[in-house]
């Protein structure tokens, strides 16, 4: 890995990523990966409602791995929010003048086909159809097997400059890699 | 009633419900791991707060959050619905929604917010001069 590591950091530059991580995402993790960003992005001046339109998608990709990701590890100190940490990846660059979150983790096959269809479904959608749609979702409540409100990615979407692209790749029998981007 | 005061960490807000003087406080950064974990005993406390609210009886809300997640969305929607039950009742509850001039995702949600609004009286507050 030495000699490549070179290599890796130069295909990160070209790619215009400028921060990434990956291994166990916390919440703890999320909140110094915003204290960087938002000290980032102030400094180059595009304002402040940049910094948290860019902090608002780390933090609903980060999310959704801590809250999806099919692939842990253990913590060091079980606490009340659980024994284990989601591993996943994430990473957040600059291109064509626009910011852009990058990330991915795990996941049951058994998952694959619903959020494809509801990704499917919202790549469709104009901002005014997003912007109801997410007000519909959140008047009616979580979906089954749902974390929180089942809102994230309809956030996500509408924040967006472009429609939401994502990958599925299968890993084996059991599990998929999903991966997602989103454009400020 | 007990008042209830929560303080702010680095992604929960500071909750400050005033039971004497009927005002509402929550403002920070909202994106805690465990919604429910955070925001049960607020909406806990919030129910037995309005449900022995005085006929007439006024309240404020003053909402100043500078960031919150997709979660945090639902509960907001959630605690107006609440306040406009008790506005649809007869009182006067009034949603003071503060926004810093500069963030105009804020300024966006509490348009969202406000276009909900029936009875209750939503505000749209611009702050400025935050660092």
């Amino acid at each position: 890995m030495i000699s490549e590591l070179y290599e890796f950091k130069k295909y990160l530059n070209k790619e215009g990523i400028f921060f990434c991580f990956s291994g166990p995402v916390s919440q703890e993790l999320l909140v110094e990966i915003g204290a960087i960003l938002k000290q980032k992005i102030k400094l180059e001046d595009a304002g402040n409602s940049t910094a948290i339109r860019v902090f608002s998608m780390v933090v609903e990709q980060a999310q959704n791995i801590i809250h999806y990701s099919a692939e842990k590890c253990p913590k060091p100190y079980p606490s009340k929010a659980g024994e284990e940490i989601s591993i996943g990846i994430i990473a957040v660059g600059y291109e064509n003048g626009h910011y852009f979150v990058l990330s991915g983790n795990m996941i049951e096959k058994e998952k694959v086909s619903r959020l494809q269809n509801k990704l499917t479904g919202l790549k469709k959608m104009n901002k005014a159809e997003l912007k109801k749609h997410y007000k519909e979702q959140r008047k009616k409540g979580p979906d089954y097997g749902s974390k929180g409100a089942g809102l994230g990615f309809i956030d996500m979407a509408k924040k967006a400059s472009q429609p939401l692209e994502f990958d599925f790749k299968k890993i084996d029998e059991k599990f998929s890699f999903f991966s997602s981007k989103t454009v400020i | 009633m007990e008042n209830l005061i929560i303080e702010a960490t680095k992604y929960t807000p500071s909750v400050k419900f005033d039971a004497a003087h009927h005002t509402l406080g929550i403002s920070g950064e909202s994106y805690p791991e465990n919604i429910s974990e955070f925001y049960d005993p607020v909406f806990d406390w919030l129910k037995r707060y309005l449900g022995g609210l005085p006929e007439h009886q006024s309240v404020t809300a003053n909402i100043d959050i500078i960031y919150f997640n997709s979660n945090t969305s639902k509960v907001l929607t959630d605690f107006f619905r609440m306040l406009e039950k008790s506005a649809a009742q007869g009182r006067q509850v009034v949603v003071n929604w503060c926004y810093d001039k500069e963030n105009d995702i804020a300024l966006e949600h509490g348009k969202d917010f406000r276009e909900d609004a029936v009875a209750l009286e939503f505000n749209l507050v611009q702050t400025s001069g935050r660092t």
